[in-house]
């Protein structure tokens, strides 16, 4: 039976310290404000993710949870495909996408016409997770330092920082950040930096039957990846291409991108990512010119009197 | 052919609601607040002196129901005060901690002054007024910045909501600082604040229609015809043009029910603005 979230929140939590005394509400104002020295920086890591090998196993989403001990969110069918989580969540950190192409289902249901037997459609499947921005419009946002690039150069938040203000929410444009209901804080893929720490496998990647998730430096991913859109070329895949692998003139490059075979927006991804912090600047003129405009109006009729 | 994710949302709705509405309305009312009053008692003491004294109170009260809104609007509120850990420039809601926490100390300090007798540590006014001027127009300015810097439809259009909301900050000041004059009896004040808020009316309402123009394909999408037009005409009509027609008249019970419709208008125009991504977010998307 899955377990929701929210049903957490009823158990019995006596294990939790009591937090009434008065150097622990010391502790608690004084603790967020002390920081370490930062870990020295290693070899930028990420994952790419060749969505013409997966084969919508879950076996990805299964590993995050079981690593990360994540709830299940129970069952979320969208209704035309296999797709039964809906999307990344707090406590769903990998999710796997099923697209079913099937022109024939189509041309079945047309009187006098049978399926088209040299297009048999096809099957997309991707399994999607945080893209680990290079330039992460969530980081960005965070007013609290929650959020930082580790030394991996991956996005993480820090949970015991994170005030649960939402506004990484409002700022990422592939939609994965999520806040829990539960302890109210932001939660996303950690690209499990935990294992990468200790040298091992993101557990997603490690537990992946097909490869479709690989994991490993960057820059070591992004040239297999152009050589496999090479091969698919060769093949007559075509359609092949990467996704985030490279910066745009409006986002920056993804520590996690895709190999894929149809338009982006069909996978869910937006088709044009844009960093909401190229028009900050504009944005904060015309507000200081409007504030100023107003003030001067209404000067002179102060001064008046 | 099956276009899979396409009809979908991709962002999501960052859950601020009803709080977050009054937030932007306490933080423009408090903000145009002391902006007018110090303004008006620096440049013109004379005449404003008495109602900014009684302004600064106001503004610091209306400052405190914005914290309060602020804090309980968070996933964990005993961790407002990680906001404090540090400054970033890049995060309009780091900036606006920064500007709110600035701005209390010398809002507090005058706020306390107008309890004590005159000519006792009056020297302390003009510093704190002076002190107070920049955060409070960081304030007045950052909110919208932080709504249309982020990822969310409509939201991320709206390149005039960060000016429309800090000429909106000015003309909640000068329109609560007209009512106070009423209240108080204070003529001349009142006969030059009743013009400035026609103008600022005026101003604001060409703000605001460059953001309604902004956000166009995000409204038409979020509402039918009908209820958009009468959106609009609630905001412009009972915001706008009813207040100028009470202010015309003239007379305090006019002046006031002005005011009341401007603060009305007001707060519907926030909370309109602050629903549109969450509405949108039920809506599937067309023409993909």
């Amino acid at each position: 039976m899955a377990v929701r979230e929210q049903e957490l929140a009823a158990l019995a939590s006596g294990g939790d310290p009591p937090r009434s005394s008065l150097p622990e509400l010391l502790d608690r104002l004084v603790e967020p404000f002390h920081r370490g020295a930062p870990p020295a920086p290693q070899v930028a890591t990420g994952f790419y993710t060749d969505t013409t090998v997966c084969i919508g196993c879950k076996a990805c989403e299964v590993a995050c949870k079981q690593w990360n001990q994540l709830p299940a969110d129970g069952f979320a069918w969208i209704g035309d495909s296999y797709d039964n989580t809906g999307g990344l969540s707090a406590t769903s950190w990998r999710h796997v996408k099923f697209i079913e192409q099937f022109p024939a289902d189509a041309a079945r249901a047309l009187p006098g016409t049978g399926p088209d037997l040299l297009d048999p459609g096809r099957w997309l499947m991707m399994s999607d997770v945080c893209k680990h921005c290079v330039t992460a419009p969530c980081q960005q946002a965070c007013p609290t330092g929650a959020l930082i690039h580790t030394e991996f150069d991956n996005v993480y938040i820090q949970s015991d920082i994170c005030n649960g203000c939402a506004y990484c929410v409002a700022a990422c444009p592939f939609g994965v950040i999520t806040r829990s209901a539960l302890d109210g804080h932001a939660h996303k893929c950690t690209l499990c930096y935990d294992r990468q720490r200790d040298g091992l496998v993101p557990a997603c990647a490690k537990a992946c039957p097909t490869q479709s998730i690989q994991f490993g430096p960057i820059d070591q991913l992004r040239e297999r990846a152009r050589e496999r859109v090479a091969n698919l070329h060769e093949g007559g895949v075509s359609g092949a291409y990467l996704y985030g692998d490279a910066p745009s003139p409006t986002y920056s490059e993804l520590h996690s991108f895709y190999l894929l075979v149809d338009r982006p927006s069909v996978y869910g991804l937006p088709d044009t990512p844009f960093n909401p912090w190229l028009r900050m600047k504009g944005d904060y003129l015309r507000a200081a010119v409007c504030a100023l405009a107003a003030i001067a109006v209404l000067l002179p009729l102060l001064l008046a009197r | 052919m099956h276009h899979g994710y396409a009809d979908r949302l991709v962002t999501k709705a960052p859950n601020w609601h009803g709080l977050v509405a009054l937030d932007t309305l306490f933080n423009n009312m408090t903000s145009g607040l002391f902006l007018v009053a110090a303004l008006g008692e620096l440049f013109a003491p004379t005449v404003f002196a008495v109602v900014a004294r009684a302004a600064y109170p106001i503004a610091l009260a209306l400052l405190l129901a914005d914290l309060v809104c602020l804090v309980v609007e968070l996933g964990d509120p005993l961790r407002f005060h990680h906001m404090l850990r540090v400054f970033k420039p890049t995060s309009p809601m780091s900036f606006g901690t920064w500007c709110l926490t600035v701005y209390a100390l010398p809002l507090t300090v005058l706020a306390l002054l107008s309890f004590l007798p005159n000519g006792a540590l009056q020297w302390a006014r003009r510093p704190a007024m002076i002190l107070g001027l920049l955060p409070a127009l960081g304030i007045a300015v950052y909110k919208g910045v932080l709504f249309s810097t982020t990822a969310q439809p409509g939201w991320r259009d709206a390149r005039w909501l960060g000016g429309y909301l800090a000429s909106s900050a000015v003309m909640l000041g000068a329109a609560q600082m007209l009512m106070l004059s009423m209240v108080m009896g204070q003529s001349q004040a009142a006969v030059a604040l009743r013009p400035a808020v026609v103008l600022l009316l005026l101003l604001n309402a060409v703000s605001l229609g460059l953001v309604i123009w902004d956000v166009r394909t995000a409204l038409t999408r979020a509402h039918e015809r009908t209820t958009l037009g009468g959106l609009i005409f609630l905001v412009v009509g009972g915001g706008v043009f009813a207040p100028l027609a009470l202010l015309a008249v003239g007379g305090p019970m006019m002046a006031g029910g002005a005011v009341l419709l401007i603060l009305l208008g007001a707060l519907l125009v926030r909370t309109e603005i602050i629903r549109l991504p969450h509405l949108l977010a039920q809506t599937p998307v067309r023409g993909r």
